[in-house]
């Protein structure tokens, strides 16, 4: 054996494992290069690792970002406030002019009743009638009031006027008309005095009054006699809110059918038929 | 099943819209002339191809232009009939320019152009002035007569449906 022969093999023995553990790592390096490298490849890898990061974001979206984002908000709004103004004021204002007008009369109703009853020749007259005959005072007052009723009620659709749903305790004319004339009646104070964004919310006549509640899309026409009180017009109001809220909305979002006249004037009579009757 | 279209009438005034829809919903006829104030309407229920349809019909007051008509009578038509008088050419001289404004307000909406009063011309008188007008389907109406006054709703009404 040359010298350089066992040279050879001893230096084979002595790197033959390094040897190995180098071939693995390059085949290693070549793997990993190809992971990275190779769109599909790194995306199976990284998908998933990222998908969970998206799912813990959204999940703790609030808790992470929410305070910078009202700061930033607030900080916009601060910044900007005239325009906000501008854009709010009217909305607003006629919303607090509307609330406070209705909270007066409210009042004023009020204090008028209380007025009459202390010191009317009709408040004594009912004191001695209920004294002698036993029957609570209240309920003798109340009887010489002509309570405000619901009569009908509609649905129309804003622009072209056509009857979504009505409800009528007593069928009186044609219904798609009076939707009709109501719509060109209301385009017609709106277009004639030119009041901004104003819309007409009541028509009187004699004994009856028609209450409007204007809503994007649609409006609510309410047909009530009686003597009407701030009251009751305000529980109206209430009701009426509801249903859109509930009812219509809900339909709007859904499926067509739910907005079918039928359907709509079977839903608005269980919601108004009994309206009277219910406790305040 | 049952739809509800809104149909409004438009044209200059005078050209006998209101005469159209008496005698379309209540096949009457009257020479006296009632200037429509504002808008008036009226409903006529009728069946189409097995579907029940009721139209609600919007006679809204005769303007010489269009624009000057309140947009909320027009809006969420989903029919239209223009009317003008065969015997004055100023109810037709600007029809082209009408239509488009209705065509631009309304255009999912179509329209049927009616060339009303034709009891009061010849034949002959009543073509060459067509000729002129150069609008292809159009309809010869006579509220006075009803001749084609139904047709003319029809139309209208199987193009909505």
């Amino acid at each position: 054996m040359s010298k350089s022969l066992g040279f050879e093999k001893l230096r084979e023995i002595l790197l033959k494992q390094d040897w190995e553990e180098r071939e693995a790592l390059a085949q290693k390096l070549n793997e990993l290069d190809g992971q990275l490298n190779t769109r599909d490849q790194l995306e199976e890898r990284v998908n998933p690792i990222i998908e969970d990061q998206e799912q813990k974001m959204q999940e703790n979206f609030p808790a992470l970002f929410g305070p910078q984002i009202t700061e930033t908000i607030k900080t916009q709004i601060k910044d900007s406030q005239d325009e906000v103004v501008e854009a709010l004021y009217p909305i607003i204002g006629r919303m607090i002019k509307k609330y406070i007008t209705n909270e007066i009369q409210k009042l004023s109703e009020k204090v008028d009743q209380q007025m009459e009853l202390a010191f009317s020749w009709e408040g004594w007259k009912i004191r001695i009638k209920a004294w002698i005959s036993g029957t609570p005072q209240k309920e003798l007052m109340m009887s010489k009031l002509l309570d405000p009723k619901m009569e009908e009620i509609f649905i129309i659709e804003k622009d072209s006027g056509m009857l979504m749903g009505s409800f009528s305790k007593n069928q009186t004319i044609d219904q798609d008309m009076i939707a009709g004339m109501l719509t060109a009646i209301k385009a017609f104070v709106e277009d004639a005095f030119k009041g901004g964004e104003q819309e007409l919310d009541g028509i009187d006549y004699d004994n009856y009054k028609i209450i409007v509640k204007s809503f994007k899309s649609f409006y609510i026409a309410v047909v009530t006699s009686g003597g009407m009180s701030a009251e009751f017009k305000d529980r109206l109001d209430t009701t009426m809110i509801d249903f859109a809220d509930k009812v219509l909305k809900k339909a709007r979002k859904g499926e067509k059918e739910e907005l079918d006249q039928k359907r709509l004037s079977g839903q608005l009579e269980e919601y108004f038929n009994d309206f009277e009757n219910v406790d305040q | 099943m049952s739809i509800s279209k809104k149909v409004i009438l438009v044209g200059h005034f005078g050209v006998g819209k209101t005469s159209l829809i008496r005698q379309f919903v209540h096949q009457k006829f009257s020479e006296e002339y009632l200037t429509t104030i504002g808008v008036k309407i009226d409903k006529k229920e009728m069946t189409m191809d097995g579907i029940e349809v009721t139209l609600i019909i919007w006679d809204i007051a005769g303007e010489t232009d269009q624009n000057k008509v309140p947009k909320s009578y027009q809006l969420g038509a989903h029919g239209v009939l223009y009317v003008f008088d065969v015997t004055r050419p100023s109810t037709y001289n600007n029809l082209h320019e009408q239509l488009n404004h209705l065509n631009r307000l309304l255009p999912s909406a179509p329209i049927e152009v009616l060339a009303n009063k034709v009891d009061l011309v010849t034949e002959e008188e009543c073509n060459s002035l067509l000729d002129q007008i150069d609008y292809p389907e159009l309809i010869k109406t006579s509220a006075k007569t009803g001749n084609n006054v139904e047709h003319a709703f029809m139309s209208l009404t199987r193009r909505m449906i």
